[in-house]
């Protein structure tokens, strides 16, 4: 099992759409929080921003396109024509020759992806944080061991989440949009959330009230208690993509 | 050694398939003809694992693909284009495969000599001409030294120097005391090297035997072949 998800380890980051995800996520928060420095001092000496136990941790909950690259492409890789003088033939063929056990190989992936995308989060976060610490030190109050595990949790299970849905799609480009388009242009899960109080329990919503405070949402939901709300959705999306790719001829 | 017991495959309610059987011995080079459509790739894709069959039973060396441990030291396999991603370079390519199953790195250099790719090992697989492709498709099948070769194809879109190349790999293979599988639509190559011949035609195995066998009255196996494809419609493939 070690030397698959060593194979898989290594097919991941030999994508430089991988090194996108990876470079992108990893930079975008501590970005933000430097380009929002002045605006959020200024908000802090005006006292219109008097909570401060989020600063650095909401920002967290931006650059998840990172994760979602990773996730997305760990199994869209697989299905991408290898070029136009074979244009059925993928990538999928030689991994389930290497590997026919599709139980395994789907274990070895995860793996996999879990661990780039936990490490990825954790650089970023000590990252986002520390620079939070030092423009807005006296007003950031360090944050606690959990929040910050929830964080990285939060950016595990958002990988797991576009990873299985791309193992139902077996294409990249539709959930990829997707996701990035929810997470960052226009979230329809937020606007959901104006239209019924159950949007409150879509992943990402519910994902992130384990780790902010004073999210904007219908309904508010404890830490540990969206963790679990996150969790099933990724188990059960994985659960189906799992029994697909189980099923269905290459 | 390699086994094909009545295999039956449906795809889109269409009957691809019919009952077929046959065995690859090892020590020789099995030649599996027919026309495009005929059903070859399905077959050799069933007996690699990758789709079902709706009934019979395809193994290698006693059983079946998906339950071999790292199959690559018993089988290796060559189906259609090079098999690698199009961003990775051939070398890194061949790694990730080797490491799966196990084996060194330095397997990678050692197939890709093999195969008069080592100047290319660095050279991404998008950038590769059809020939080149064709090469790291077979470095690849090479990687656990297997000694069962399941090759689909193996000659298209190769030059006639590396057409010459595999036919002398392969027969060399089967000296060596390997099983060799391979399909062609060609059977002015497939009458060059095979011992055994299968023809197949519209989802049925029509004749299999030893190459003079199959043969038969006819003059060559393109004869042969063609008044045992063209029986029904007059040979209009």
């Amino acid at each position: 099992m070690v030397s698959l998800v060593r194979a898989e380890l290594r097919k991941l980051l030999g994508l430089p759409t991988a090194w996108i995800g990876l470079v992108l996520g990893t930079l975008t928060a501590p970005v933000i929080v430097l380009l929002n420095a002045p605006y959020t001092r200024r908000a802090i000496a005006a006292g219109t921003l008097t909570d401060t136990t989020d600063l650095g941790l909401r920002d967290l909950g931006i650059g998840l396109i990172g994760p979602m690259i990773l996730g997305v492409i760990v199994v869209s890789s697989e299905y991408t024509s290898t070029g136009p003088d074979a244009p059925g033939a993928r990538q999928l063929t030689t991994t389930l020759t290497a590997v026919p056990s599709r139980r395994r190989l789907l274990a070895a992936k995860t793996t996999a992806l879990i661990l780039v995308v936990a490490a990825q989060a954790a650089v970023t976060a000590a990252a986002t944080l520390t620079l939070t610490q030092v423009l807005h030190g006296e007003h950031a109050p360090t944050p606690a061991p959990a929040r910050v595990a929830a964080a990285i949790l939060y950016w595990t299970l958002t990988a797991l989440l576009a990873y299985a849905i791309t193992l139902i799609t077996r294409n990249g480009i539709v959930p990829l949009t997707l996701l990035i388009i929810n997470s960052s242009v226009v979230s329809v899960s937020y606007l959901l959330t104006k239209v019924t109080d159950l949007a409150a329990y879509l992943p990402d919503i519910a994902g992130a009230q384990m780790f902010i405070r004073s999210a904007d949402v219908p309904v508010e939901i404890a830490p540990l208690t969206a963790g679990l709300v996150m969790t099933a959705w990724v188990v059960a999306l994985l659960a189906v993509g799992a029994v697909l790719f189980h099923r269905r001829d290459v | 050694m390699i086994t094909i017991d009545r295999v039956s495959k449906t795809k889109s309610r269409t009957r691809i398939l019919y009952d077929v059987s046959f065995e690859a011995r090892p020590g020789r080079v099995t030649g599996f003809l027919g026309p495009n459509g005929a059903g070859k790739t399905s077959t050799l894709r069933i007996l690699l694992g990758l789709d079902r069959p709706q009934s019979g039973t395809a193994l290698i060396c006693g059983r079946p693909y998906r339950k071999l441990d790292r199959p690559l030291t018993t089988v290796g396999a060559l189906l259609d284009g090079s098999g690698a991603h199009r961003a990775r370079t051939a070398r890194a390519h061949l790694r990730w495969v080797a490491a799966s199953n196990g084996l060194p790195d330095r397997r990678a250099d050692e197939v890709l000599e093999v195969v008069g790719l080592t100047s290319d090992a660095r050279k991404r697989a998008g950038q590769f001409s059809l020939g080149m492709s064709r090469r790291l498709g077979l470095a690849t099948a090479l990687l656990g030294d297997p000694e069962v070769l399941v090759l689909d194809e193996p000659v298209n879109g190769l030059d006639p120097a590396g057409m010459r190349w595999i036919r002398e790999f392969l027969k060399d293979s089967a000296a060596e005391g390997r099983t060799v599988l391979l399909s062609s639509h060609l059977m002015g190559e497939l009458a060059e090297i095979a011992d055994d011949v299968i023809v197949i035609d519209k989802g049925r195995v029509v004749i299999q035997g030893g190459l003079a066998d199959v043969t038969g009255g006819h003059r060559t196996l393109e004869d042969a072949f063609l008044a045992l494809t063209a029986a029904e419609e007059g040979g209009s493939w």
